[in-house]
């Protein structure tokens, strides 16, 4: 087992057994330890050597100690679809490497899945509301399309999907512009249609091409339901290009049967970036279709807010979506969600909008407000506005975060 | 009669002056006291002394330039046979008044002659017309400063809007004149749209520390309302430094002024826990007093209260008013009585334990306004619960003081509410216990 431990380790357990001075480690053991570290070595040399290289070891274990002390932990919460991950690709490409060949090709299986996945989801719909609703003759598909119609949902169902092809694109391509279809897609609220669908469907040409290389906009909007925990560590660049502070952000899984593993990455937040889906107010979940999102992310907020290890962090909440929201809500009242019912429109247009948006946001912090106990008011509060799709919004919207937690911590060590 | 001390400065200003004099005669730039002026500027401007005069109101003018009598300078001096100077109105209305002395020396005048002091008139004039120039001198600079920072903010940002910015500040807080040119050149316009969803802190702070310096049109406060705007205020006066929250509640206080505002707009939660932390802030009771006047104006909306109850408002300011200054009391009672007109607020203030005690201090101590309003506050709480808080009442001394409101000189709307809580506070009592309770002395008994 010592074989294979490292340098570090090595150098570790010598310490250590001089300090206890032999009695939990032989003395053939640490022999063979020192052995170890003098290897390669004139034995003449060895004990100078090794003391410079212990020390520059025991330098470096400081230092990683202290750094990571430095390091600000920001977690993405929020529920199911509300764009977490999203933000965190947007992250990667701002201030890290962005995605390398390697990784923009290992999405197209991504993609491909999703344009699957929807379209049968859309065809399947179709079915569903040509049987049950009055007026169903309008969600009949022409016989050609119901053929291909067919045929796809059974691709959909599989596990693995097939590359999508020319054919293959066309046949999408028409059953998307038959009229059934688009009559399905617009009660897509009522179905779990993905917010990329018209993305896409638009793009099934360029999509389909057999040396397809996705760019960055597709990778954003490529969708995957995240499991598990994911984590980068970067720097904001400044504008004097120095290193400011060192952020490790986490992304998680939103849906219900995710979020019993949120809780192990709840010690030592700096800031949550709690992520809302504006846009769901008239939507169910994915996992629960009885439940309205809006209503889901209203109560997963309120419990996240009294987690006891968040006393002292920031919360910063990022009302997503804000571009389909805008088409929505002209079309759609807000009073169809339960938590908005008080809702009254004022006026028309971009006016009505910016008050659409101003009531949701007061919602919000009605509940942040209820939700914090006296002892926790003075934690940082703040809300954006945000299209996470958009990257110079997430640039600038990150920028306003960076400056807020660095002011916050000038304000703790009391400089400010 | 105030007798002038000629100063050590009366050396150095005559030195200066007639440095001066000499400089102008021979066309030379003059170095003295700041400012520049042309033989040409003076040859031609006549300038007028009593327009120079008044609006060099703020100058220490020499002494040796005020006349003895008005204690103010002088515009015709005419000096008499001992020597003294006087402006020849002021010293012909002593003459006609009877007297023949010198009003300084007090000597009686052997030669009631006044000789027009020609050497000292021109001195007076060169004087103001030097410090008059360079005045507006200074003004034109910053002026043309506030232009060109304006200008140059139209096209730069990050670190240099933000000196930009703070220069502006500064001048616009040093210069009256510099206020004038920011409105006269769409400084107001240029500044506000500055602000927005992602302006950052740095840049905000600083446009709100211009614009609350400056006069807003209504058209200006319409644009500062919108929520965007405002959002933007609130989340600054949050994290900001002193002078910053200082600054944002002013600027608020400003757009609520004269404008029609719906109150729920602006009266965000945030905004209201946002002033509440200032008013504790008892290291800075600048911040305080703005703090509390600004609450004042936002609860004098009815909409507002109940939600300000909801954050915790009455315990907090309870817990306040050990300690403040009467104005401030004043503010705090206020607020906290329009609070008590919501049912919520009522019984938040009966379930503050302090409450009762803290306001029966206050009666008959500060103000007659605060006692009012004290007495308004404990006569809300004790309809509202009578058996709860009469008790408490009488406890923490309510009696004593009530019945020194009546006895005294207070307005006799006062008196009857005295009166009235009195008589409410004693309904549970035997008379003999509640005078026990009342704790008085033998004469007021």
């Amino acid at each position: 087992m010592v074989e294979q431990l490292g340098f570090v380790a090595l150098v570790k357990l010598v310490e250590v057994s001089e300090e206890h001075s032999n009695d939990f480690l032989n003395f053939d053991l640490r022999a063979f330890c020192v052995g170890r570290l003098s290897k390669n070595r004139q034995h003449t040399e060895a004990d100078t050597e090794e003391n410079a290289q212990t020390a520059e070891i025991e330098r470096r274990i400081e230092q990683e100690t202290k750094a990571e002390k430095h390091i600000q932990k920001l977690l993405l919460l929020g529920a199911g679809e509300s764009g977490k991950s999203t933000i965190f690709k947007q992250i990667k490409l701002l201030f890290q490497t962005g995605f390398d060949e390697a990784e923009l090709k290992s999405y197209v299986s991504v993609i491909d899945a999703n344009i699957y996945q929807t379209i049968k989801i859309l065809y399947d719909g179709s079915k569903e509301f040509a049987q049950n609703d009055v007026d169903s003759s309008k969600y009949v598909l022409s016989s050609e399309n119901q053929v291909i119609g067919e045929k796809l949902s059974e691709i959909g169902s599989r596990l693995d999907y097939p590359r999508l092809d020319k054919e293959l694109a066309e046949e999408i391509g028409n059953l998307w512009k038959d009229s059934a279809i688009q009559e399905t897609y617009a009660r897509g609220n009522e179905l779990q249609v993905p917010d990329c669908t018209h993305y896409f469907m638009e793009s099934l040409q360029r999509l389909s091409d057999a040396n397809y290389v996705p760019t960055k906009e597709d990778v954003l909007y490529a969708r995957v339901r995240t499991t598990g925990v994911v984590e980068i560590q970067f720097s904001p660049v400044g504008e004097n290009k120095k290193s400011g502070e060192v952020y490790r952000l986490f992304d998680v899984g939103g849906q219900r049967n995710e979020r019993r593993k949120w809780i192990h990455l709840f010690e030592g937040v700096t800031a949550v970036i709690f992520c809302a889906a504006i846009n769901e107010y008239d939507q169910t979940l994915f996992e629960d279709e009885q439940k309205n999102r809006m209503m889901e992310t209203k109560e997963l907020f309120d419990w996240v807010l009294k987690q006891p290890c968040f006393e002292k962090t920031s919360f910063m909440l990022f009302l997503n979506k804000f571009d389909i929201f805008e088409k929505k809500v002209l079309n759609v009242p807000l009073n169809v969600c339960e938590w908005f019912k008080d809702y009254q429109p004022v006026s028309t247009g971009k006016q009505e909008i910016e008050h659409a948006y101003e009531f949701i946001k007061k919602k919000f912090e009605e509940l942040y407000f209820q939700s914090t106990a006296p002892d926790r008011v003075d934690r940082v509060f703040k809300v954006y506005r945000t299209t996470a799709l958009d990257q110079k919004v997430v640039k600038k919207t990150f920028k306003l975060v960076d400056e807020t937690l660095r002011r916050r911590n000038l304000f703790e060590a009391g400089l400010l | 009669m105030p007798m002038y001390q000629p100063s050590s400065r009366r050396e150095v200003d005559s030195s200066q002056v007639l440095d001066l004099e000499t400089a102008v005669k021979d066309g030379v730039l003059g170095g003295g006291g700041g400012g520049v002026i042309t033989t040409a500027a003076f040859a031609s401007d006549k300038l007028d002394l009593k327009i120079m005069i008044e609006e060099l109101e703020s100058m220490d003018v020499p002494t040796v330039f005020i006349c003895p009598i008005s204690l103010e300078p002088m515009h015709d001096p005419v000096t008499l046979c001992t020597g003294q100077t006087y402006e020849r109105s002021n010293i012909l209305k002593w003459f006609s008044l009877g007297h023949c002395t010198c009003p300084t020396t007090m000597q009686e005048l052997w030669d009631d002659s006044v000789t027009p002091n020609k050497t000292l008139q021109q001195l007076i004039y060169s004087w103001f017309s030097q410090k008059y120039l360079a005045m507006k001198k200074r003004s034109e600079d910053v002026q043309g400063r506030v232009k060109e920072i304006l200008e140059n903010l139209k096209k730069i940002k990050g670190q240099a809007r933000v000196q930009a910015l703070k220069e502006l500040r500064q001048v616009v807080q040093a210069h009256g004149s510099a206020k004038k040119t920011v409105v006269e050149n769409g400084g107001i316009g240029l500044i506000s749209s500055l602000l927005g969803p992602f302006t950052t802190h740095a840049v905000g702070s600083e446009v709100i520390g211009v614009l609350v310096s400056l006069n807003l049109d209504l058209n200006s406060k319409s644009d500062l309302l919108q929520p965007a705007k405002m959002s933007l205020i609130v989340d600054i006066l949050n994290e900001g430094s002193i002078e910053t929250k200082i600054n944002c509640t002013r600027l608020i206080g400003m757009l609520m002024e004269g404008t029609d505002f719906a109150s729920e707009n602006i009266a965000s939660l945030s905004l209201l826990v946002g002033l509440l932390r200032l008013v504790k802030d008892k290291k800075h009771p600048n911040g305080v007093l703005v703090g509390l006047s600004l609450l004042e104006t936002i609860c004098s909306h009815e909409s507002v209260r109940s939600s300000f109850v909801n954050v915790g408002a009455v315990p907090q300011l309870v817990e306040l008013i050990p300690g403040l200054t009467n104005e401030c009391l004043e503010l705090v009672l206020h607020v906290l009585e329009l609070l008590s007109s919501t049912p919520e607020g009522r019984l938040a203030l009966k379930d503050c334990p302090n409450t009762i005690p803290n306001i029966v201090k206050l009666l008959m101590k500060a103000s007659e306004n605060c006692t009012q309003l004290a007495l308004s506050i404990l006569w809300a709480i004790c309809k509202f619960a009578p058996e709860e808080c009469a008790s408490l009442a009488v406890d923490a001394g309510v009696a004593a003081k009530l019945l020194l409101v009546i006895q005294s000189g207070c307005n006799p709307m006062l008196k009857q509410r005295s009166a009235e809580l009195l008589k409410l506070c004693s309904l549970n009592y035997t008379t003999t216990i509640f005078i026990s309770k009342c704790k008085l002395t033998r004469t007021i008994q």
